[in-house]
């Protein structure tokens, strides 16, 4: 696509979102009847497509000018080039956040015009000028970002890095933006023996956006993107890996597969983290949303997010598996004895400690600092194992951290229906407690990240092998992209449905038919039809921006080479 | 061959010692099976492991591996999904319709439902009338026996019965069970157990803890109170009739065999 194309399809874009913002001030708008899918899942395809399609172009320029940045610090022409791929693409997929953003706005208008009236006046200057003005500098920039690309190389790239790091600014206070009227709808502002309805009279645009969740959904948001932004890229890479014409072309595209995932899997390790401080948050704004989370009716979505993570966490360490088998020297490459034991008991001793100590206690955090010290201590011990063995006891205890994760109270759709042949003896309640959860989620991610820390060993000691990776990992790379996207949508609806029967919580009923909490296996159909609208467009995309271009004049990056000598 | 061979057997071992040691712990089947399940995943896992290397494929062999890759993908996550217990929304929907009832009620279009509803009501009840009064000729002893539009004649002791009815019914629509347990029903030590708030309080003080829950503190849920657990949006969700109706249901509770912590009032 031309520049003028791109600029033609934001422009309609924008035109239907500000039409649609207009529209909106139209009162007392019959609503309209979606067929087969009903309003609410109509809602629910354009939001989360939306959604998907925005964490994509704002998670992506991050990656992308670290990657520029890299390139330009080593002098490697292959960080640029992988920056420059994945800008191609994102310059696709921006217009079609545009669009799918119009869309969704119409939608919710047919769908609920009483409500979606008010609300815009709730966030009036937000939708109608402060979005729109980031939207469209955000537009301007990332085009002169992607056209301004070879003119401002060599001494010119600072001032092109500096433009990608304008890009990030303006999408970062976007994201901050709309996520104030996203977390409104959860937690919108209260104050103690005020009612919201009152409070809300006198409330300003800023303690509106400024409420309970804002800062903990940015926090997980920007994580999250970048995680997201990593793992699409290593998809991207996968796909051409498998396209890829000669060994040349494979050992630059694996290069790219191990680059993306890795920052991705970095993102990641935080996950659990800042969605836990995202559920505090909720659970103290209104302590009924945790039973209603954990307990209750969605209390089985959580089994399916625990399932999901632990996939991943296996994905990402079956990933620097088959990365270790095309390291030259590997076999040499030995770790601490301390390693291995701390891998095994950690899981036991987090589940005792979070029992007393309860996050963010912090005496727990007590307990987490001596494992700094782990690789310290490790140096005055004689005895070591290999990168093998450590990694398979690391297999095993994800493995063990997957089970503790996944074992629930008991297997019932709600708390209120739990009977004795299908919930947990009484002395073992324990296992389907938060504080096991937590040990299992601590677990996950330390066993990633001293895998991650004994790769990293393996690649400066040995011989990096480009190219030559087992073919299974370019399957690896798409299940992570994949699942790291169907787990967004899960836990996209979790956080839409705890809002219950009100479109915003405690002010607007929602008065339809369809205000209860679906089925999982219901929001599991939509969530996997989403997710492969999605992938079909970015498969598209990738195929439109890359495959013409793939052997036009680069300078030939991917030969074997050791990795100590980068 | 012989790596799965050895694996499989290394799951099945260790999935079977682990049901043997589940069931000895009195653990509900269902727990068990799901202890072997993990055991047999965990020997697939490892069998990936020592699996030998996939050769490399280009051109229209790798495009349809990916598009099974994905089918295979959406398949297990759907079937996943799904085989966890499922909710059922039906139960959910006759909650919602009466805790909205009052909302819809209060509304501009609820109101004008409400009208619709009762015209078509009257609209009925005249036509059944002149059906009738054809039938019998004329007979003012129907017009008598239904008055239009009234209300039947209110019995003080069924009134009571209802009132509690609804103090109970609202029990179950705002979920308390999920905090509270009453009849050893319910409540993960979330909250206190009430079945002796009785003893303590009265409807009125009841009442009061439910709009305004720093009023009272019971004992031992220090923590709980200082954190505000008990979420105060009850004088904005429930009609005052219903949170009467609940507490008066509540205050009928006195069962000392229970240990219901002491209410402490605070404000």
């Amino acid at each position: 696509m031309k520049m003028w194309q791109h600029s033609l399809v934001a422009a309609c874009a924008l035109l239907v979102l500000f039409g649609g913002v207009a529209y909106g001030q139209v009162s007392d708008m019959p609503s309209v009847e979606f067929p087969y899918t009903g309003n609410r899942t109509a809602v629910w395809i354009v939001a989360q497509l939306h959604t998907l399609f925005g964490a994509l172009v704002l998670g992506a320029p991050i990656f992308i000018v670290i990657s520029e940045w890299l390139g330009y610090r080593k002098q490697d022409l292959r960080y640029d080039r992988l920056a420059k791929e994945v800008t191609k693409v994102t310059v696709i997929l921006f217009s079609m956040t545009a669009l799918t953003g119009g869309l969704f706005i119409f939608v919710l208008l047919a769908a609920y015009p009483q409500f979606t009236t008010w609300f815009i006046n709730q966030f009036y200057l937000v939708f109608t000028v402060v979005y729109p003005l980031l939207f469209i500098s955000g537009a301007i920039v990332l085009y002169m970002y992607f056209y301004m690309w070879d003119a401002w190389k060599g001494e010119k790239k600072g001032r092109h890095i500096a433009l990608g790091v304008l890009l990030n600014l303006i999408g970062m206070i976007l994201m901050f933006v709309i996520d104030g009227p996203t977390s409104f709808m959860n937690t919108p502002p209260k104050t103690e023996g005020v009612s919201p309805q009152d409070f809300l009279v006198v409330a300003t645009l800023w303690d509106k956006i400024a409420n309970q969740t804002w800062m903990p959904l940015n926090l997980h948001r920007i994580d999250g993107n970048v995680a997201f932004g990593g793992f699409v890229t290593g998809m991207i890479a996968a796909y051409m890996y498998m396209g890829a014409k000669n060994q040349e072309e494979r050992a630059y595209y694996d290069w790219m597969g191990f680059a993306g995932n890795l920052i991705a899997v970095g993102a990641t390790l935080f996950q659990p983290f800042t969605g836990l401080l995202l559920a505090y948050e909720m659970c103290d704004y209104d302590f009924s949303f945790c039973p209603y989370m954990m307990a209750d009716q969605l209390s089985m979505f959580f089994e399916m997010q625990g399932a999901m993570i632990g996939l991943m966490f296996l994905g990402m360490n079956y990933y620097v598996w088959l990365s270790l088998k095309r390291i030259e020297g590997v076999e040499k490459v030995r770790m601490t004895i301390l390693a291995p034991i701390t891998m095994v008991v950690f899981p036991f001793v987090m589940m005792v400690v979070m029992n007393y100590y309860w996050i963010p206690d912090p005496m727990s955090l007590a307990f987490l600092l001596p494992l700094v010290l782990v690789p310290l201590l490790g140096r005055f011990i004689p005895f070591t194992v290999s990168a093998r063995t450590v990694i398979k006891i690391g297999f095993l205890m994800v493995l063990v951290g997957d089970a503790i994760w996944l074992t629930p109270h008991g297997f019932a759709a709600t708390g209120a229906k739990m009977a004795a042949e299908v919930e947990l003896p009484e002395a073992w309640n324990f296992l389907g407690t938060m504080p096991a959860k937590l040990s299992a989620m601590f677990t996950l991610v330390f066993v990633t990240v001293v895998n991650y820390a004994l790769y990293n060993r393996a690649i400066k000691q040995g011989t990096i092998l480009w190219g030559k990776i087992d073919f299974t990992s370019q399957f690896v790379l798409i299940f992570l992209a994949f699942a790291s996207i169907w787990t967004m949508g899960l836990m996209g609806a979790v956080r839409s449905l705890v809002r219950k029967y009100f479109h915003t919580y405690n002010l607007i009923p929602d008065f339809t038919a369809e205000s209860f909490t679906p089925t999982l296996s219901y929001s599991a159909w939509w969530i996997t039809g989403i997710s492969v609208v999605f992938f079909t467009v970015v498969s598209f995309a990738v195929i439109v921006a890359l495959r013409p271009s793939d052997s036009k004049g680069h300078v030939p990056e991917g030969s074997p080479i050791p990795a100590r000598a980068k | 061959m012989g790596n799965i061979i050895k694996k499989l057997s290394i799951g099945l071992v260790v999935g079977g010692a682990l049901v043997g040691i589940t069931r000895a712990l009195e653990f509900p089947f269902v727990f068990q099976m799901m202890f072997f399940g993990f055991s047999i995943f965990g020997a697939a896992v490892f069998m990936l492991l020592d699996a030998p290397s996939v050769r490399t494929m280009s051109g229209a062999k790798s495009v349809i591996a990916i598009v099974v890759f994905y089918i295979v993908l959406c398949t297990v996550f759907v079937s996943g999904a799904s085989m966890w217990p499922q909710f059922d929304p039906e139960e959910e929907k006759e909650k919602i319709a009466k805790l909205l009832a009052p909302k819809r009620a209060a509304t501009e279009q609820g109101k004008a439902e409400e009208l619709i509803a009762r015209t078509k009501a009257l609209d009925e009840q005249v036509k059944a009338l002149e059906v009738r009064l054809k039938a019998l000729g004329g007979d003012q002893q129907v017009a008598k026996a239904m008055p239009l539009g009234g209300a039947p004649p209110v019995v003080a002791k069924a009134a009571t019965g209802d009132f509690m009815k609804l103090g109970e019914e609202q029990w179950q629509l705002h979920e308390c069970y999920n905090c509270h347990k009453l009849k050893g029903e319910g409540g993960k030590k979330r909250g206190p157990e009430l079945d002796n708030i009785g003893s303590y309080l009265t409807a009125d003080e009841i009442k009061q803890k439910i709009f305004y829950p720093k009023s009272f503190m019971a004992e031992g849920f220090e923590k709980e109170w200082e954190k505000g657990k008990m979420p105060d949006k009850f004088k904005d969700v429930m009609e005052d009739s219903d949170a009467m109706a609940l507490a008066t249901w509540l205050s009928t509770f006195k069962n000392t065999s229970v240990n219901t912590p002491k209410p402490i009032k605070k404000q």
